[in-house]
C-alpha cells in the first residue's frame, strides 16, 4: 500500500505531536540546502527602528538595525532552501524615520529583504487608511488581516485574509490576526474599515486553509498580544479556542519570548506561540526539520540578537 | 580557484566551528555580521531626509543626564515641563507635575540636543492632561512615589523614610489640605492607567488638551538651551 505524500506527512506530523525535541537540545547539523526543512524568520513590532537603538538608549543601547538583520537573513538564506519571512505587525511608529517617511521606506526595505507577509499593527493606522495606503505602495508583500474588513476603503488593495506558500510539496498556509479597534485606536483614524471577531474569523480561515486549501501547516500572524489578564482576545484564546493552528507568530505586547509556549490542546495537538519582543532587537527562526524524510518531524526554535557583543 | 577555496574552507569552519550546540548556531555570532551593504546603501539614500528634519538643535546638553531616585535633574525638568505648560495653557495655578520614566527611552549626553534627540527621548503620542486631585489623593498619589523611591515630580517636596513612606510633605510649599482641589498635570498615558500610580485614575475632574507632549519637550529644552545636572532636593 502506498500513501500519498500528503497523508505521509499528515501522519508524520500526528507523530511527531508527541515527541517534538524539547527545545534547545542537541540536534545534528543539516548539509547546505535542504529541501526538507523549512526556516521560519520572523519579526514584530520594530517600530521603524532602522537604525540601531541610539548609544544613549535606557534598553538595547547599539542593538538591532535592519540593514544586519538583512546581513544575517542572507546568511540563513544561503544555507538553507525553504525560508519563509514574516512580520507580526506595528512597523510604523517609533523613530524618525516614520516622522519623515511615514513607513514607507520600511516597506521598501522589507520587500528588499523578501518578506512574504506582514499583520497590519495597531500602528498601522496612525495615519489613517490613507497614510497605510501611501506607504502600503512601496510593499512588495501582502498584509494579511482576516479579521478586517477593507472592502471599498484605500487599504482594500493591499490586504489579504491568508496566503498559501508550497515548498517542495509541503503547504504552509498563513493568515493574518488584527486586533480590536476601540481602546487601542482613535476611531479617526479606522475611516470605514472594521474589525470583525478573531476567533470566529480564524476558526473559519483555518477551516478553509486546512481543508479546501489542504494546507500541512498554518500560520497565524497575530497582533492581538501574547496574554492579557482580562477579557481583551490574546494569543493564549485563539490557540485554545481555534482548530489547527500549528503556530501563533505574535506582537503588539513587545513580549521577550525566549522559547515559544506551548499549549496543549485536548485533542493532543501542540501550538506554539512566540514573539520577539520589538525593535528589532531580535530575530526569532523555528524549523520545521525532517518534513517527509523520516517518521518524525522536529520544530526546533531559537532567536538571534542583533548586533550583540559578544 | 584560491577564492574557492577560501569559500570551502569558510563553509567548512562555519559548520564545524558551532553546530555542536544548536542546528542553527552554525552560524557565525550576528554580532560579527557587516550590516548588509544593499539595504545599508538604500537607508543611506533616504537618510538626508530624516536628517533635514530632525537634525535641528534644540537645546545643549552640558552634563550627563540620567533618571535616578529619589530625583534626578532630567527627573526634575520631565515634570516640571508638564507642570509648567500646563499652567501655561490653562492661564492658572497648576500645583503638580507627575510622570513615569518609564515614558522616556533615552537619557541625555553631552552634546548638541537636537529635535532627533528630544523625539528619541520622547517618542510616544501622548497629549498633556490635567487632573483634579482632591488633598487626600495627593498624599496617595506622593505615597505611591515614595513606594517606589522616587518618580519624576514637581510641585512638592519630601522624604522618603526607611519604610518607603513619604514624610514631611509640602506641596508648593504648604501642607496639603485634604478638602482642597489640586490640579496635577501628567501625560495622557499616566492618566490613563499607563504609570505606576493609581491615584491618577480616579481623579474628580479631568482636562486633556490638544498639545502633544513630545513637542511640549521640545519647547521646554528649547526655552532651557542649556541643560545641567542639577538638583534641588525636592525628594531626598
Amino acid at each position: 500500500m502506498t500513501i500519498s505524500r500528503k497523508e505521509f506527512l499528515r501522519r508524520t506530523a500526528l507523530f511527531a505531536a508527541g515527541s517534538v525535541l524539547p527545545l534547545g537540545t542537541v540536534s545534528a547539523s543539516s548539509g547546505l540546502l535542504r529541501s526538507d526543512e523549512i526556516t521560519i524568520l520572523y519579526t514584530n513590532d520594530t517600530h521603524a527602528r532602522l537604525d540601531p537603538f541610539p548609544k544613549n538608549a535606557k534598553e538595547f543601547a547599539g542593538l538591532g538595525g535592519i540593514a544586519r538583520r538583512a546581513s544575517l537573513i542572507k546568511r540563513i538564506r544561503d544555507l538553507q532552501k525553504n525560508v519563509l519571512l514574516l512580520d507580526a505587525g506595528d512597523v510604523f511608529h517609533g523613530s524618525t524615520w516614520f516622522e519623515v517617511y511615514g513607513g514607507s521606506v520600511d516597506f521598501k526595505l522589507m520587500t528588499e529583504m523578501n518578506y512574504d507577509a506582514m499583520a497590519i499593527g495597531n500602528h498601522e493606522f496612525d495615519r489613517g487608511p490613507d497614510g497605510f495606503a501611501d506607504a502600503a505602495g512601496h510593499a512588495g508583500f501582502p498584509f494579511l488581516a482576516a479579521n478586517y474588513i477593507v472592502r471599498n476603503t484605500p487599504m482594500a488593495p493591499f490586504v489579504q485574509r491568508q496566503i498559501v506558500k508550497e515548498f517542495d510539496g509541503f503547504k504552509m498556509g498563513i493568515f493574518g490576526l488584527g486586533i480590536e479597534f476601540d481602546g487601542v485606536i482613535d476611531r479617526s483614524l479606522t475611516g470605514s474599515i472594521r474589525a470583525a471577531d478573531p476567533i470566529r474569523n480564524a476558526a473559519q480561515i483555518t477551516g478553509y486553509l486546512k481543508n479546501s486549501l489542504q494546507c500541512d501547516y498554518i500560520i497565524c500572524l497575530s497582533h492581538l498580544g501574547y496574554h492579557y489578564s482580562d477579557a481583551r482576545v490574546d494569543d493564549y484564546d485563539i490557540a485554545h479556542s481555534v482548530d489547527d493552528i500549528d503556530l501563533i507568530i505574535g506582537g503588539h505586547t513587545h513580549t521577550f519570548l525566549d522559547t515559544p509556549t506551548v499549549v496543549q490542546k485536548e485533542s493532543g495537538k501542540r501550538v506554539y506561540i512566540t514573539q520577539m519582543g520589538h525593535g528589532g532587537v531580535r530575530l526569532g527562526r523555528i524549523d520545521l526539520n525532517n518534513l517527509g524524510v523520516t517518521s518524525d518531524y522536529n520544530l526546533h526554535a531559537q532567536y538571534y540578537t542583533i548586533g550583540e557583543e559578544e | 580557484m584560491l577564492n574557492r577555496l577560501y569559500q570551502l574552507l569558510l563553509i567548512f569552519l562555519i559548520f564545524s566551528g558551532c553546530s555542536i550546540l544548536k542546528p542553527a548556531d552554525s552560524l557565525e555570532n550576528p554580532a560579527s555580521l557587516n550590516p548588509d551593504s544593499e539595504i545599508a546603501a538604500l537607508l543611506n539614500a533616504y537618510r538626508p531626509g530624516v536628517d533635514a528634519v530632525m537634525d535641528k538643535p534644540i537645546a545643549v546638553v552640558k552634563d550627563t543626564l540620567r533618571f535616578d531616585k529619589p530625583e534626578s535633574a532630567l527627573g526634575n525638568m520631565a515634570a516640571d515641563a508638564l507642570r509648567f505648560r500646563a499652567a501655561l495653557e490653562l492661564r492658572k495655578f497648576v500645583h503638580l507635575g507627575i510622570i513615569g520614566e518609564g515614558s522616556f527611552k533615552t537619557y541625555l549626553i553631552p552634546g548638541t540636543l537636537t529635535l532627533g534627540d528630544v523625539y528619541e527621548f520622547m517618542p510616544y503620542e501622548n497629549h498633556l492632561v490635567i487632573l483634579q486631585l482632591k488633598g487626600d489623593q495627593v498624599i496617595e498619589l506622593i505615597d505611591q512615589v515614595a513606594s517606589v523611591g522616587g518618580a519624576p515630580v514637581s510641585g512638592a517636596r519630601f522624604r522618603i523614610d526607611a519604610d518607603n513612606r513619604a514624610r514631611g510633605l509640602l506641596v508648593n510649599a504648604e501642607v496639603v489640605d485634604l478638602n482642597k482641589e489640586y490640579l496635577v498635570a501628567t501625560s495622557s498615558w499616566a492618566a490613563n492607567g499607563g504609570d505606576q500610580f493609581p491615584a491618577l485614575w480616579n481623579a474628580a475632574g479631568r482636562i486633556d488638551l490638544d498639545l502633544s507632549v513630545k513637542d511640549l519637550y521640545v519647547d521646554f529644552f528649547q526655552g532651557r538651551s542649556e541643560l545641567y545636572n542639577e538638583t534641588d532636593g525636592r525628594i531626598r
